[in-house]
């Protein structure tokens, strides 16, 4: 944990002013500072689109930034495109690349930055702007057996209607096969496999028999096109899409896009309802990692640990359930901070729950540590190098089982958590069991941070009003159970959302995924899977 | 306590101005004022406890569980037959759903409520399944593959609709990427509303549909405002 | 008095002369028919010769004429030759018939099929004259010819150059086998009268054990390399892949019997072997039965994963034969004879199936266009009357009852079972390690023709072949008769084994017909071959039902032990049969009875929710058989010798291709350091060679001085 504690304070050394001057010197003429603006700590305009490759590669490479996401929005008239970085301990970078309506293709930073990937290829999907020398683009967020290429729903002139579009199933559709091993096929998995409990995706595993080569993971079955129908509601309104497209992170999510509308309307909620609601960020990362390490058990047929962990799960969501009044934390974070105030003692039962939920865990811990033939299925297991995982800016957990040291709490603090004393466990072997350790270690942190947001909190408002007309655009993010997310929200004069994009962490980590998955053996693949913990709908949105 | 988190039920305010204002703040518009008293559709409500915290008079709380029924169209009889009543394999077929019905359904392997002691059974097959457990909205990437699981179950199947996504598209609604509800892709025979209901609440479903607890009467249900 | 066998045999030469002559003479478009024609009638003029040596019991003697200083030439056709002229009788009528078909396809292109009548009817005769050969002139000489004519037709349908590496691979271990076998006899007949075979048998007796041993040493592997055995079998699968699809199966019906025959002549009859050699023969037996089920597992060309189950068979029938010699020299006769018989039967048996499978894959190739396992599947929609004779050939290679390869394979692993009664407790672990082995490759076999058959005739097809051919849905003639002939050898193992014992008995000292065919038919409470209760008891299980109707001594075949067990092992596959189609017709009844008022609702294939199954997402032989591989990978040793990843960017893969290289054990073991000897030797040899006249003129007069030192005495 040491090496990797160093590595963010030592990335954090970098200044913006370093980055500033690096970049402004070497991109002089390319590239125009403006006002920092959106909430981040830097912003850029660049006037030269062939030069924005290097500019991003200078920025992630040489100045070590983390890619955020690249946002891109329709105005009348013009694409706006936003290439956000992240500066450990510094904050938000933004490129922001203009272009007239008309165009048609964009330079892709692929080539420099691979974790810009699926970012690429989600905008080409929807939005219809092609990159230039980005290896596959199509076939991504709709899929091609369904929908035809030319659909671009995030334009603004696509009617989010149901209209019927003339869909028809494409059964000449193939897949594409990368194995060329002689007598290599693809097993088919999903979209419903293990009975539907587990989520809609589905994979073709490469491979020659036993040993399989290579998984090519298929998503976005569950895409509700929330971004889209956001589009025209009141906030009030996409805040309930924004709570309800991934309810097992709800809250994080929730409470980005609220950031994002308190950003535009420039209101600081109050300390109350910070602590409130880091309580509540808490609570929602403990029990979805109990959840994870049930899956993690489960995975590997150990029943008995995994009744344990579904039993904490279940013991959470009650105490949710009594002090929120939701079992998810739905209906609690609003613009201005929370929907309710909350008792002190209220807060002191959760508290006894999540130390109950966090003694059995220790005991559970520790047991588990001696089940050799657990440990034996868990290492070397879906391995991602510190190397990979920085190349493809793998986020949460997963990323710091690998070494990737970020976490939104501390590299860009938000609700106080620079108040709070917390550490962020890192490992660097990237295996399965290193991120089983993270999950434990970082419930303990949140049972932790838990009892220092009740402990100080003090009477005031939960609640300060944060409506009227303010058009404008902002960021938001919070660092979910699964990792940082990263939401954009734009809004217009009558008040309602003109853009809404959610950066998440599965999506981000989805790509790296079959970094993990190659070369493994058949009956491994719920392991890696459930090591991974990924949400199928909290990326396909 | 905890078990549930309860639902809004018709309430009678003391002015209609109450009911207008209760019925306003629903986002969703599950709640229908009808002079002084304020209708709400099950199958439409989100829990996004508005009408609870968000008005100054708030909707009467059902804090209890047994929220199943039988769908409108085919719900009808729809009950199992006896023989089905003591082993009932179940699918569930995630249709766009945001995580949570579906973890929910998951709670009910656990030994806190442990479905296997009443004979229910999550199964892998749409081959061996009675019961097909649609969670979510119907995502149209998720539609062919809804109905593919329907054509390969056998004979005497069912459909239940969990959550309000399923009932009725909930906060996604109808769009061109979902189709507001399982009923619009298949014949739904039971309903279990809730944002998501609470594996009890599932339960209930599950014990309904084989005819083991009674098909619960519809209480009047709002229409809605438009 | 001429005999049938006699006029038989007279006319057999007479028609293939006059198949060579017709073949040579006629028409192109007549040619097919020729071959055919006479090549049925002849094969039927081999099955008449043979079967009444069989039935009669009297050999068929014929002295042709003297050679100068090799004796009389004769001929005599016993009947451990009637069973091999038998067999190749029973094959060669379906492939004439087949090569008839064959040439017609090939009619457009111009197939030499005058050139290849030729050579087929001179085969014919060459492998007759080798059966009938008395002596040992003769039967080298025709061995000779039947070597040269099996490189020609193999290389008579060039198409690569690795085939002719196959045909000069073959004629070269041919070659070296003809060797070996001609030193054999050389050592057997110092001391013998003359080279005729009764004179080589008589002139063994006083041979000293180490002459004995190289004899058979000789003998076994000069052999063995027509039968295929370990480690001399490497030219196998690369011939067999490389000869036309219409001789192949005169290769694995015929002439890889030709080395079973030499052994059992030379090894068995001509001299008495002793227990070492046996053990011998029964390790490289099961070793070789191992090596070829385990690398026809997992192949993917047809013809090539034959070609090793061939090699799987030989392995079968010469462990047997081992276990015969080690019974026979430790004076244990039933056992002996129960291991003989179960060896020429199974030689029989493969001989009938491996032409069907053979033909069946000739019938896909020509089809198809591939013999691609990974490629080919669904046949069984195109090719439904291949596809059912495939499958009995499957069932019956795969020792599934009721057909002809689970007689044969259990009555094997029952002689094995029998080393019980030997002394020596080295040799009875031998016996069990061996058994094991064999056990193995009996279910490793079913593995390999489950693969072969699902992968081929069911499913989708997973290539891009295109089905070049009509789609045939008939049923063709000749592997129909080999499918019969696989049913029949399966059902009435009593009326085969009596015939076997004519060859069996001279050489085993004791009748398997007493021993194993009990009379149920013939015996009763009056007549006291057996003991009343004895056949009471098997008298109400049903041992003697259709005695009024059958000849013969009975439907079981069941070996008698002592009072304490009186039964040592029993087997019917006739009544099993029997059973099985009341059962299934009582079944069939039932369900049909039952389910009379319910509808049967047909549900789309589940696939987890994607909109169509596609051929690539489906099994491939190479898919399924991985697992062989991995488990075995000490003995597969597959190298990796390329894995390229393509990638765009680092994580972006656009393919991966993996190059998987193996090395045949054999080649491994055997051949690869063999050529690297000969090599050295050669480079050694090559020093010498430097052109300096002196040094030549060195090795001449020291030659001479040591000539002069070897025959200072005499």
């Amino acid at each position: 944990m040491g090496a990797c504690s160093s590595s963010m304070e030592e990335r954090g050394r970098t200044t913006l002013n370093d980055v500033a001057a690096a970049i402004e010197g070497r991109f002089g003429n390319d590239i125009s500072r403006t006002p920092a603006s959106h909430g981040c700590a830097l912003t850029y305009s660049l006037t030269k689109p062939s030069s924005l490759p290097a500019v991003c590669r200078s920025l992630f490479w040489d100045c070590g930034c983390l890619l955020g996401g690249i946002i891109a929005e329709e105005q009348p008239g013009r694409w706006q495109m936003h290439y956000v970085f992240l500066l450990l301990l510094s904050g938000w970078i933004d490129v922001v690349l203009t272009l007239p309506i008309e165009t048609t293709t964009v330079p892709s930073i692929v080539a420099e930055v691979h974790a810009a990937d699926w970012h690429e290829r989600e905008i080409e999907d929807l939005f219809g702007i092609r990159f230039e020398n980005h290896p596959r683009l199509g076939d991504f967020v709709l899929h091609d057996q369904i929908w035809h290429e030319g659909i671009d729903p995030m334009r603004r002139n696509f009617s989010a209607s149901p209209a019927q579009l003339g869909k028809q199933l494409d059964l000449e559709w193939q897949p594409l096969l990368v194995v060329g091993d002689p007598g290599s096929f693809a097993m088919p998995v999903g979209p419903v496999y293990t009975g539907g409990l587990g989520e809609s995706l589905h994979f073709l595993l490469e491979t020659v028999g036993e040993d399989v080569i290579r998984a090519i993971p298929r998503l976005f079955y569950n895409y509700r096109a929330v971004e889209k129908i956001a589009e025209g509601r009141t906030v009030p309104d996409a805040l309930l899409l924004a709570e309800r497209f991934a309810a097992t992170s709800a809250f994080a999510h929730s409470l980005a896009f609220c950031q994002a509308v308190e950003r535009i309307h420039s209101v600081e909620v109050s300390a109350r309802a910070a602590l409130l609601r880091v309580l509540f960020c808490e609570l929602e990362r403990l029990r979805q990692h109990v959840a994870a390490i049930s899956a993690i058990c489960d995975s590997t047929a150990l029943a008995v640990p995994a009744a344990q962990t579904s039993i904490i799960t279940e013991q959470l969501l009650r105490a949710s359930g009594i002090l929120a009044g939701h079992r998810y934390l739905f209906g609690l974070n609003v613009p201005g901070g929370l929907s309710r105030d909350f008792k002190t003692e209220e807060c002191r039962k959760l508290l006894a729950s999540a130390d109950e939920a966090e003694r059995e865990l220790r005991v559970l811990e520790k047991r588990l540590r001696y089940s050799s033939s657990f440990l034996d299925r868990l290492e070397d297991v879906g391995v991602v190098k510190g190397a990979n995982a920085r190349d493809l800016n793998l986020v949460g957990p997963i990323g710091r089982a690998s070494g990737q040291h970020c976490d939104l709490r501390k590299a860009c603090p938000y609700s106080g958590y620079e108040r709070l004393t917390f550490e962020v466990p890192c490992e660097t072997e990237g295996d399965g069991y290193a991120r089983l350790r993270i999950l434990f270690a970082e419930a303990a942190q949140s049972v932790r941070l838990m009892h220092q947001a009740v402990d100080a909190l003090e009477p005031g408002p939960v609640r300060i009003p944060c409506e009227g007309n303010h058009p404008g655009a902002a960021l938001g993010w919070a660092e979910a159970p699964r990792g940082a997310t990263l939401h954009w929200v734009s809004i217009d004069e009558k008040g309602l959302v003109e853009r809404y994009h959610a950066i998440t962490p599965s999506f981000n980590n989805w790509l790296g995924f079959f970094m993990a998955a190659e070369n493994f053996a058949f009956q491994d693949f719920p392991i890696i899977l459930a090591t991974w913990g990924l949400s199928a709908t909290e990326c396909d949105r | 306590m905890g078990v549930s988190p309860g639902r809004p039920v018709n309430t009678d305010f003391s002015s209609p101005d109450e009911a207008q204002l209760a019925a306003a703040i629903c986002p969703v518009n599950a709640i229908l004022a009808q002079g002084k008293s304020a209708l709400v559709d099950p199958g439409k409500c989100v829990h996004c406890l508005r009408c609870r915290w968000g008005i100054p008079t708030p909707m009467n709380w059902d804090a209890g569980y047994e929220w199943a029924r039988p769908s409108a169209g085919n719900g009808e009889g729809a009950t199992f037959p006896a023989s089905f009543s003591k082993s009932l394999h179940i699918m569930v077929v995630d249709a766009g759903d945001c995580g949570a019905c579906l973890h929910e359904v998951k709670q009910l392997n656990n030994p806190l409520y442990n479905m296997h002691r009443l004979g229910f059974f999550f199964t892998a097959t749409p081959r061996a399944a009675d019961l097909l457990l649609v969670v979510g909205p119907v995502s149209e990437n998720m539609r062919g593959a809804l109905q593919k699981s329907w054509e390969a179950m056998p004979s005497t199947r069912r459909v239940m609709a969990v959550g309000s996504c399923a009932i009725s598209g909930g906060v996604f609604g109808r769009s061109f990427m979902c189709a507001g509800g399982v009923g619009s892709v298949l014949p739904v025979n039971f309903e279990v509303p809730g944002n998501p209901p609470p594996p009890l609440a599932i339960l209930h479903g599950l014990l309904m549909a084989t005819g083991r607890k009674p098909a619960t009467k519809s209480e009047p249900v709002a229409e809605g405002r438009s | 008095m001429v005999s049938v066998t006699g006029a038989s045999i007279v006319l057999f030469f007479l028609v293939c002369a006059a198949g060579m002559g017709l073949s040579a003479l006629c028409g192109r478009k007549r040619a097919p028919v020729v071959i055919a024609g006479a090549g049925a009638i002849a094969s039927v003029l081999v099955v008449l010769a043979s079967a009444a040596v069989l039935l009669t019991g009297r050999s068929y003697e014929a002295a042709l004429w003297t050679l100068d200083g090799f004796g009389r030439l004769t001929l005599r056709l016993d009947a451990l030759s009637s069973i091999f002229l038998l067999t190749a009788g029973i094959v060669y009528f379906p492939i004439s018939l087949f090569v008839r078909s064959f040439l017609k396809d090939q009619q457009g292109s111009d197939y030499p099929a005058r050139r290849f009548g030729v050579m087929y009817f001179a085969l014919m005769a060459s492998v007759a004259l080798i059966l009938m050969a008395n002596d040992a002139p003769l039967f080298l000489i025709s061995w000779e010819c039947m070597s040269i004519l099996c490189f020609l037709l193999i290389n008579f349908e060039l198409q690569s150059q690795t085939d002719k590496a196959a045909g000069y691979i073959m004629l070269a271990m041919s070659e070296a086998g003809f060797l070996a076998v001609v030193i054999a006899f050389l050592v057997l007949g110092r001391g013998a009268a003359s080279f005729s075979f009764s004179a080589l048998s008589a002139a063994a007796g006083s041979l000293s054990p180490p002459a004995l041993w190289s004899v058979f040493l000789l003998g076994f592997f000069g052999f063995g390399v027509k039968a295929g055995l370990v480690p001399v079998n490497f030219w196998l699968p690369r011939s067999y892949t490389a000869a036309p699809p219409v001789f192949i199966p005169v290769f694995a019906g015929v002439t890889l019997n030709l080395g079973f025959y030499g052994i059992m002549r030379l090894n068995a009859d001509l001299i008495h072997a002793s227990y070492g050699t046996g053990v011998l023969a029964l390790i490289t037996g099961s070793i070789t039965a191992l090596v070829g089920i385990l690398y026809a597992t997992t192949e993917r060309d047809m013809k090539t994963m034959l070609a090793h189950s061939s090699i799987e068979n030989a392995g079968i029938i010469v462990a047997a034969l081992g276990a015969f010699l080690i019974y026979r020299a430790s004076a244990e006769p039933v056992a002996a004879a129960i291991a003989l018989s179960a060896a020429l039967y199974h030689m029989l048996n493969h001989s009938v199936y491996k032409t069907l499978l053979f033909q069946g894959t000739a019938h896909v190739e020509a089809a198809t266009g591939t013999r691609d396992m990974d490629q080919l599947g669904g046949l069984s929609r195109v090719l439904p009357g291949v596809s059912a004779l495939f499958l009995v050939g499957c069932l019956a290679i795969s020792a599934v009852p009721p057909f002809n390869g689970f007689v044969s394979e259990w009555l094997t692993l029952q002689s094995l079972l029998r080393s019980a009664v030997l002394s020596s407790t080295s040799v009875r672990i031998v016996f069990v390690l061996c058994g094991a082995a064999l056990a193995l490759t009996a279910a490793l076999a079913v593995t390999c023709f489950v693969k072969t058959y699902a992968m081929n005739f069911l499913g989708p097809p997973r290539g891009a072949w295109e089905p070049q051919l009509r789609t045939r849905k008939g049923v063709p003639f000749p592997p129909a008769c080999l499918a019969v002939a696989c049913l029949l050898l399966g059902v009435l193992p009593t009326y085969v084994l009596p015939a076997l014992n004519r060859a069996v008995e001279p050489l085993a000292g004791a009748s398997i017909t007493t021993a194993l065919v009990q009379p149920f038919f013939t015996a009763n409470a009056r007549n006291g071959q057996l003991p009343h209760a004895f056949l009471q008891d098997f008298h109400n299980i049903g041992a003697q039902s259709g005695r009024r109707v059958l000849p013969g001594r009975g439907l079981v075949v069941l070996l008698r032990g002592h009072n304490a067990n009186p039964v040592v092992f029993a087997m019917s596959t006739a009544y099993a049969l029997a059973a099985l189609a009341i059962l299934l017709l009582l079944t069939w009844f039932a369900v049909t009875r039952l389910t009379r008022r319910r509808s049967v609702v047909r549900r789309p294939l589940w696939a987890g929710g994607i909109p169509r199954l596609l051929p690539q997402m489906t099994y491939t032989a190479t898919g399924f058989s991985n697992p062989v591989r991995v488990v075995f990978q000490a003995i597969f040793q597959p190298n990796i010798t390329e894995d390229t990843r393509q990638t765009v960017a680092v994580h972006f893969r656009t393919a991966i291709h993996r190059q998987r290289e193996e090395t045949h054990v054999v080649d491994r073991l055997f051949l690869q350091p063999m050529g690297a000897a000969m090599r050295w030797v050669a480079r050694l040899l090559a020093g010498m060679h430097h052109g300096r006249l002196n040094a030549y003129v060195t090795y001449v007069l020291a030659f001479f001085l040591l000539v002069l030192f070897l025959y200072r005495g005499t």
